[in-house]
């Protein structure tokens, strides 16, 4: 259950370190971005001198939350932290590799590309 | 569908219960409650809470060590499909776990047979404090006399007094 203003750490090797979600992008006026969905974000943490810097507005895609995933087996899934990758416009992911354990529902949103990266799908 | 364990109380976890909860290593802990989930929340050891499994088992409280654990124990290599084998599977379950059941009760009345032993040893005592000290003794200083409660009662005999009351009765 992503808001906004919500921090969520970067999984992926992109040269941020923290994002705080300003906006979830979907139909409707979505209140909280879950596993899968893409939101807007700004850097709020970056390594220093590189590319990407504190204060960028960003897409990320929610790789996982706290909240967890329900599956049809009436299965909870609960992650360790909000976690978020960062997309450009056509959904692939900026950096190169995948520090966290991502949820399986990420390939059901066509994000095969980080569910191939992820060091662990559960 | 598998049935998994709890990771905190060590209960069975069936379909639709419960929650799992991912750490950032990877791996995995299944809960069956919210209790569970919580004391797990709260960095309890379950090995130091009394009602787990775990402690249980450590604390020699419940059968731990025995043949029939095994049966359950987690294979990771996949066996090859023979239905024979399934079969027989099918039909030791049942038996091991009828097994298992008697073992287990068998191990809580050895465990409550040794308290049975001491409280009748007590019981005795009790009933023959006046071979150990003399009743005289007993009514005149009423503090050597054993309280109503017996089970907060350590008595120290002290085999001197014995011999000498036995000497003197002699």
């Amino acid at each position: 259950m992503i808001q906004i203003q919500t921090y969520l750490d970067v999984a992926d090797n992109s040269e941020a370190r923290k994002l705080m979600c300003i906006r979830i992008l979907g139909t409707g006026n979505q209140k909280y971005a879950a596993t899968g969905n893409i939101i807007i974000a700004v850097v709020k943490e970056a390594i220093p001198n590189m590319f990407l810097k504190r204060s960028e507005v960003v897409r990320a895609v929610v790789a996982c939350t706290r909240k967890g995933v329900k599956r049809r087996n009436r299965m909870f899934l609960g992650f360790d932290d909000n976690a978020a990758v960062i997309v450009n416009q056509e959904g692939n992911p900026k950096g190169t590799r995948i520090f966290c354990p991502v949820a399986r529902e990420l390939r059901e949103y066509n994000f095969a590309r980080i569910v191939s990266l992820a060091p662990e799908v559960l | 569908m598998r049935l998994e364990k709890c990771w905190f109380c060590s209960s069975t976890i069936y379909p639709g219960h419960g929650i799992q909860f991912v750490r950032n290593d990877a791996k995995i802990f299944r809960f069956c409650r919210s209790k569970c989930h919580k004391n797990f929340k709260m960095k309890r050891n379950p090995r130091k809470v009394k009602w787990t499994k775990a402690y249980r088992k450590l604390h020699g409280k419940e059968l731990n060590k025995d043949a029939t654990f095994e049966l359950e124990r987690r294979r990771n290599r996949p066996e090859r499909y023979d239905r024979n084998v399934v079969q027989n599977t099918i039909k030791a379950l049942k038996r091991i776990e009828e097994i298992r059941l008697k073992r287990e009760e068998k191990f809580w009345e050895n465990r409550m047979k040794v308290k049975k032993d001491k409280r009748a040893d007590l019981e005795e005592l009790k009933q023959n404090i006046h071979l150990v000290k003399a009743p005289v003794a007993l009514q005149e200083d009423p503090s050597l006399a054993l309280p109503k409660k017996m089970e907060k009662v350590k008595v120290k005999v002290e085999m001197r007094e014995a011999g000498e009351t036995r000497a003197m009765e002699e």
